[in-house]
């Protein structure tokens, strides 16, 4: 503890001497600078964003020309202005397959060596890192434990326990649903997020083989846990796990499904049950609970660390100085406890004390730490996309095609992805 | 009461044995039930009567252990932890404890490792610690792994520094569940180890517990009763064992439970019943499948049966049906009734019978397509179908309406009555219509109103025809009978018996011509006249039309000419009396009904002439005058019998009224056409048409063998010269044609000089300028004598015959020129050049020809033989009388040979005819009998009569009353040939 505290004020002192340096540097002749940061719209109206750009001009003096685009034209738009020249000296995104256009390489800075680097959390720092352990940027967004959520007043009042193994997690869903529930709520439409944490232990528990296929040495059809998982997938619909219905319902269905106690599990983020939980239904936010997510691929089950909005910084840009040291600010404790007092979410920062934490992920702290992956299929997986997988289980879960055929088609998908991004091995 | 009995009692049968089937099932299918439930309970309690006593030996074994270890580690000194170690180790890897804990009293704990192995103990610490008892409990460990742990207390000892009181050894619940191998019912069945509160220590369900408290489970899920629930609960805490079913999320499931005898831990076991009554079910299965198979067998069997009798009934219902249809095909065919049967709802035709296409000419598989085709047949029918009518009949009802039809390809015309019969069989309504042919009662119908009415014509007729002969014979009767009186009133004044004779003479003549026509229109009409088919000359059949009727007409200063219109043949196969008879008809009575100075023009026309091997042509006469006419109405029955119009006119003219119907059905015999044209006061066209065979050509004469090699034409009409260029070439004589009377004079007198004179001269008379006869004299002047000058006209020339003939004219020619006719005229004029007058000797010969000759005269009729015998008094020649044939034939017999000169043989005569005394004498020995001439003597006058005469052997036929210059004539024949011919054939 006291290491950690230790380490804690010698960031702050680093900070603050390079904030004022940087100040100094920058304002030599007694003027401010402004620095343009470019994010997506709503991205850059969350409240801990605003409250920290405007913490930071207050503090400093200087000025954020801040570049909000539309959510729906955000991609492309960014895009084009990359390709124009017009790179931000900060840059919001997160850390996904999309980032791949922006030419990471060439236009942001690696961030390893910065001071604030050490006072990321273990997961929060995996998670912005590049393949080759880069520090691409700042987390700086609210993060949440993705794992299987389940309606604990149901179980009590079953006699039953949440399962601690596959084998005990199939029987719990066979239990279930012979008594008439639906085990997990497993919307076909929209719900693409699903299948990554499946797939995360098997890449984030194996980075060899990770490795391996971003170099297109292995398909996921050479891997037998995405098989398994596909397998698994199809067998729990055919079973009847995720319900009558789950063809024909979608993202918005989940609340009312779990409200109702109509479906007693699903695998999502503990803030969804903050933002898209409808309140009021028979079950609320206080009668759920968080185990891990089993998808076959992993015997304990996983979870999954949170997917983050990363602050890059603009390597070619004229104030980079300044841009790092706007980093530097929003990593301090003083400033990201202000900006994150009150809000739900888990921690990126070792010293981070005003967010606050759910129930659910606090009760089940100690499995999450034995069994929590960083979002690695999403993020680490080259060429991979939510929706093209989402497609290939699309096709399985209507009777198209088999396990081995769903895999086919995310690994030509892929592929596909790969090749459009000029990826190597490819 | 039978009947119905009959009818039911098999189904009664059937249906109490169905439900006696059904209820020995039940009770059967109960009684297994029961039987193999009672078996698989008590095999279900064994079963887990087996796992618990297991179990309790399992715990028993395991504290027997750890008190045995108990007392071996109090033994052992407290600084000796590896030996402990080295145990524990051993007996792990024997026994398959997951680990081995040290506990001490106040709640810690030490792995073998000395790791913390701190175990909570469900409670039971204070049993263990405080109460000295061995205990098993539940445990989840820090890792999640869920184990189960056994107890007991030991003497306080030290391991590892640390000073416990009880030792334990765990085992995964995975591990437990294994060695207790429970997989009975197929692994179906779960098995738990549950406190009496519920809470479940370990599962034997493969994958693992998911279970935390099965009493909330059973509260939650089951159909369990709290009451129930709580007696299940007392069970488990009183050690209590128990079997029930109950429901499960849907599910019936047997409930077994049983004490494992330690701490209120219950072995419980939750089976599906359907896993427990599998035996049943399988025995229930296969007895239900036995019985399925012996049901389906025998129902297949009886389907079939039933199937095999049904189609056999049908196919022998299919076959009397199409036997009855046949039948019904056949008789209809042999009757002219037409069936229809049509459908009640839509009308289509079920059935039409075939006789359809040969009584109506509509193809029945037409008619069946659409019965709506015969209204193309329809001629007065008030309806062909009459679909509205239809729905008004009531079931079992008929109405009828009568049809006329016309069959389609013969346009033959039939009667119906449809009778519509509307019939309804199980529901299903048709309608039957009957087509009754009513022809022959229709036809005979017409028949009759025809009969009736050609009776009540012929009545009316006949009285008409008394009426008229009445009238008409009295006429001349009167005259006769008149002036006879008269006569003899005057039998001294020479002139009024002169002219009271002729009048008697005239009205003789009309009588006889009147009883002629009457006697032929009744012969014709009864059908026994026929036609004499012989061989006749067109020319000369004209040449005698205009002997008879240019007098007639010139006594009218009527304008008659004859025409001819293209090259008809001269030869004809035909009957020529018949012929002058329809012609002389005609002509007749346009002379008749054309006023004085009227004009009458006869034309004759070939119409066809057919280019076959039996030659036919065509000829068309017609006569055409500008006298009275008809009327249109009587045109209509101008050749009805006794049919004359009545008017001022027709009043004057004498008439029987029986000339034209004469004539048409002489036409009609002779298969032409008459047709007349006429308005009042416009004249009349009469046309007739018929056909003539055509006779092998024969040469005409031989023009060479007389040298006559040219000839000269003189007509205006240049026509008519070239007409004649044309028919001479032919016959290979040279025609020069002139078209007046002077070139013809001037084209002989040139030939004359060159010395080449023609052969022949022919003029015409009425030509412009210089006339034939003046062109004649002029000729005559130039040319020798014996070459002929012949007029050719179109005129009577009786007027200017005698001027002509000293004009050096030899011969008249009547117009149209004739080829036969020429020559015909010239043979004589040649015969005389070379005979001289033998004209006057023949005809003086004839006139001699009756005196001194002796007649046998055959006549039954005293007055008649009497007017002969004066007759032939006053011709110098006598006679001898027989009264019958029979007579006449043994006078003849008895007479020397030459005695007779000829026999007069009345033809009707009492005792023998004069046909069969013909024969007689022909056939008999008298020397002159097949010489003598025999001349029939009758008042039978028609052709047919004449054949017969000569059939029978006669050898000319005179009609009564006789006429003495026929008479004469044929005398002077007959007398004559006998004299050329020596004796007739046999």
């Amino acid at each position: 503890m006291k290491g950690r505290h230790i380490s804690a004020l010698l960031v702050t002192a680093a900070i603050l001497t390079a904030s004022l340096t940087a100040c100094g540097g920058d304002t030599g002749q007694g003027q401010h600078i402004t620095l343009s940061v470019m994010g997506r719209k709503s991205d850059m109206e969350k409240s801990y964003m605003t409250t920290i750009f405007e913490h930071y001009e207050s503090a400093t003096g200087n000025r954020l020309n801040l570049i909000a685009i539309e959510d729906a034209d955000f991609e492309k738009e960014a895009a084009d202005r990359f390709a124009s020249g017009d790179v931000p000296d900060i840059f919001l995104h997160f850390h996904n397959a999309d980032l791949s256009r922006f030419q990471i390489g060439e236009n942001f800075c690696y961030l390893n060596d910065e001071a604030w680097a050490q006072e990321l959390t273990d997961s929060a720092r995996a998670y912005c890192e590049d393949r080759e352990g880069n520090l691409l940027g700042l987390p700086f967004w609210e993060s949440s434990v993705s794992g299987c959520y389940y309606n604990k007043t149901i179980l009590d009042s079953l006699g039953m326990k949440p399962a601690t193994t596959q084998e005990e997690f199939d029987v719990l869903c066979q239990v279930l649903s012979e008594i008439g529930y639906t085990p997990v709520c497993w919307p076909a439409d929209g719900c693409t997020w699903m299948y990554q944490f499946g797939l995360d232990p098997v890449f984030a528990d194996d980075p060899e083989l990770l490795e391996r296929l971003n170099q297109n040495e292995v398909s996921y059809a050479e891997i037998p846990e995405v098989e398994a998982m596909a397998g698994w997938i199809g067998n729990a619909a055919d079973r009847g796990w995720f319900g009558p219905d789950y063809l024909r319902t979608g993202w918005s269905d989940i609340s009312t499904e779990l409200g109702s106690g109509s479906a007693v599990m699903t695998f999502i983020w503990d803030t969804w049950f903050y933002t898209d939980f409808e309140q009021g239904q028979k079950y609320g936010i206080d009668d759920f609970a968080l185990m891990p997510v089993f998808m076959n691929t992993a015997e304990g089950g996983t979870y999954e660390g949170g997917n983050l909005n990363m602050m890059m910084v603009n390597r070619n840009g004229e104030r980079l100085e300044a841009a790092k040291d706007f980093l530097a600010f929003c990593a301090s404790p003083e400033n990201y406890n202000v900006a994150f007092d009150g809000i739900s979410t888990v921690s990126c920062f070792r010293g981070q004390t005003t967010n606050i934490q759910s129930k659910m992920v606090t009760d089940a702290q100690a499995s999450i730490a034995a069994k929590e992956r960083v979002s690695t299929a999403a993020t680490r997986i080259v060429g991979y996309s939510a929706d093209d997988v989402a497609a290939a289980f699309d096709s399985l879960l209507r009777g198209k095609t088999d396990a081995a055929g769903c895999v086919k088609m995310m690994d030509d998908a892929r592929m596909e992805e790969a090749r459009q991004y000029g990826a190597d091995g490819f | 009461m039978k009947k119905w009995i009959k009818k039911w009692l098999p189904v009664l049968l059937s249906g109490v044995i169905g439900i006696a089937v059904v209820l020995i099932g039940i009770v059967y299918f109960d009684f297994i039930s029961r039987r193999i439930y009672e078996d698989s309970t008590g095999h279900l309690e064994e079963i887990y009567g087996q796992v618990n006593r297991s179990f309790g030996t399992f715990i028993d074994r395991n504290w027997g252990i750890l008190n045995g270890w108990g007392d071996c580690f109090s033994m052992t000194p407290d600084d000796d932890n590896a030996e402990v170690a080295e145990l524990i180790r051993e007996e792990k890897e024997y026994w398959g404890f997951s680990e081995f804990y040290f506990l001490s009293s106040d709640g810690q704990g030490i792995t073998m490792d000395g790791a913390d192995g701190s175990l909570g103990l469900e409670g039971s610490r204070e049993a263990l610690m405080q109460e000295r008892e061995p205990v098993m409990a539940g445990e989840k460990l820090p890792d999640g792994q869920e184990v189960t742990v056994f107890a007991v207390p030991v003497s306080h000892g030290i391991y590892d520094g640390f000073g416990f009181d009880a030792i334990a050894v765990s085992y995964t619940n995975a591990a437990l569940a294994r060695s207790l191998n429970v997989d009975a019912f197929s692994g179906n069945a779960k098995c738990f180890v549950v406190h009496s509160d519920g809470s479940v220590l370990l599962s034997t369900q493969s994958g693992g517990n998911v279970f935390s408290n099965y009493l909330v489970y059973l509260r939650a899920v089951s159909d369990i009763s709290e009451e129930k629930l709580d007696e299940i609960r007392s069970d488990w805490e009183s050690g209590a064992s128990g079997l029930l079913q109950c429901r499960i999320g849907g599910v019936e499931n047997c409930i077994l439970y049983q004490p494992v005898g330690y701490q209120d831990y219950v072995l419980l076991s939750a089976v599906p019943r359907s896993v427990v009554s599998a035996g049943f079910l399988a025995v229930q299965k296969t007895t239900m499948d036995v019985l399925v198979v012996i049901f389906l067998l025998v129902g297949a069997a009886a389907a079939a049966l039933v199937v095999w009798r049904s189609r056999n009934q049908s196919r022998k219902n299919q076959m009397e049906l199409q036997y009855r249809e046949m039948m019904f095909d056949v008789l209809s065919s042999s009757v002219d009734d037409i069936f229809i049967m049509l459908d009640g709802e839509h009308h289509g035709v079920d059935y039409i019978s075939p006789n359809i296409e040969r009584l109506l000419g509509i193809p029945a598989a037409e008619a069946r397509e659409n019965i709506r085709v015969m209204e193309k047949c329809a001629v007065n029918c008030d309806v062909v179908i009459p679909e509205k009518e239809l729905a008004e009949i009531p079931i079992g009802g008929n109405r009828y309406w009568e049809c006329e039809y016309m069959h389609q390809s013969t346009g033959e015309r039939r009667w119906y009555r449809m009778t519509v019969y509307h019939m309804c069989i199980q529901t299903v309504a048709k309608f039957i219509i009957v087509l009754s042919d009513r022809t022959q009662e229709q036809q005979m119908n017409q028949k009759l109103q025809e009969a009736l009415t050609a009776a009540r014509s012929a009545n009316e007729a006949k009285s008409n025809f008394l009426s008229n002969m009445s009238h008409d014979i009295r006429t001349p009767m009167n005259a006769i009978v008149g002036f006879s009186v008269l006569l003899e009133k005057d039998a001294d004044h020479a002139d009024k018996v002169r002219e009271y004779t002729r009048k008697i003479m005239a009205s003789s003549h009309h009588l006889l011509s009147l009883i002629n026509d009457v006697l032929d229109m009744s012969k014709i009409e009864s059908g026994k006249t026929s036609l004499n088919v012989d061989r006749f000359s067109l020319p000369e059949l004209l040449e005698e039309l205009s002997i008879i009727l240019m007098p007639q007409a010139h006594a009218k200063k009527q304008t008659f000419e004859i025409h001819v219109q293209g090259t008809p043949p001269e030869q004809l196969l035909g009957d020529k009396l018949r012929l002058n008879q329809i012609l002389i008809n005609l002509l007749s009575n346009a002379v008749k009904y054309t006023p004085d100075g009227g004009r009458i023009d006869f034309t004759v026309s070939e119409l066809s002439q057919a280019q076959t091997a039996q030659q036919y042509v065509k000829l068309r006469f017609t006569v055409k005058d500008n006298g009275i006419g008809m009327s249109e109405e009587f045109q209509k029955h101008v050749f009805a019998p006794f049919s004359r119009e009545i008017s001022s006119v027709t009043n004057k003219i004498q008439g029987t009224g029986l000339g034209m119907a004469i004539t048409k059905n002489l036409v009609d015999l002779m298969g032409g056409i008459i047709q007349v044209e006429s308005a009042p006061g416009q004249g009349s066209t009469f046309t007739v048409e018929l056909s003539f065979a055509l006779p092998e050509q024969g040469d005409a004469g031989s023009w060479l063998s007389q040298k006559i090699r040219r000839i000269l034409v003189a007509d205006d009409e240049e026509e008519i010269c070239l007409s004649i260029s044309e028919l001479m070439r032919d016959a290979g004589v040279d025609v020069s044609w002139v078209t007046d009377g002077a070139s013809a004079a001037e084209a002989a007198a040139g030939a004359h000089k060159k010395g080449e004179d023609f052969d022949v001269i022919l003029l015409d008379w009425k030509m412009p300028g210089v006339d034939g006869v003046e062109a004649a004299r002029r000729i005559r002047q130039q040319v020798r004598e014996d070459i002929p000058i012949l007029v050719l006209t179109s005129y009577d020339w009786s007027d200017i015959e005698e001027e002509a003939r000293r004009a050096g004219i030899n011969a008249f020619m009547p117009k149209p020129f004739f080829v036969s006719a020429f020559w015909q005229t010239l043979e004589p004029l040649y015969a005389d050049l070379a005979v001289g007058k033998e004209d006057s000797a023949v005809e003086t010969a004839d006139r001699g020809a009756m005196e001194g000759r002796l007649f046998l005269v055959a006549e039954d009729n005293e007055l008649n033989a009497e007017i002969l015998t004066e007759m032939l008094d006053i011709e110098g020649a006598r006679c001898e009388l027989a009264v019958n044939g029979q007579e006449a034939v043994e006078m003849f017999e008895r007479s020397a040979p030459g005695y007779y000169d000829m026999i007069l043989m009345d033809v009707q005569m009492p005792v023998m005819n004069g046909y069969e005394a013909t024969r007689r004498i022909r056939s008999g020995s008298h020397p002159e009998a097949k010489t003598i001439p025999i001349v029939a003597m009758t008042a039978n006058t028609f052709a047919e009569d004449v054949r017969d005469a000569f059939a029978a052997g006669m050898d000319g036929h005179l009609a009564k009353p006789i006429d003495m210059d026929a008479v004469r004539s044929l005398v002077g024949r007959l007398l004559n040939r006998t004299k050329e011919i020596p004796e007739r054939e046999g």
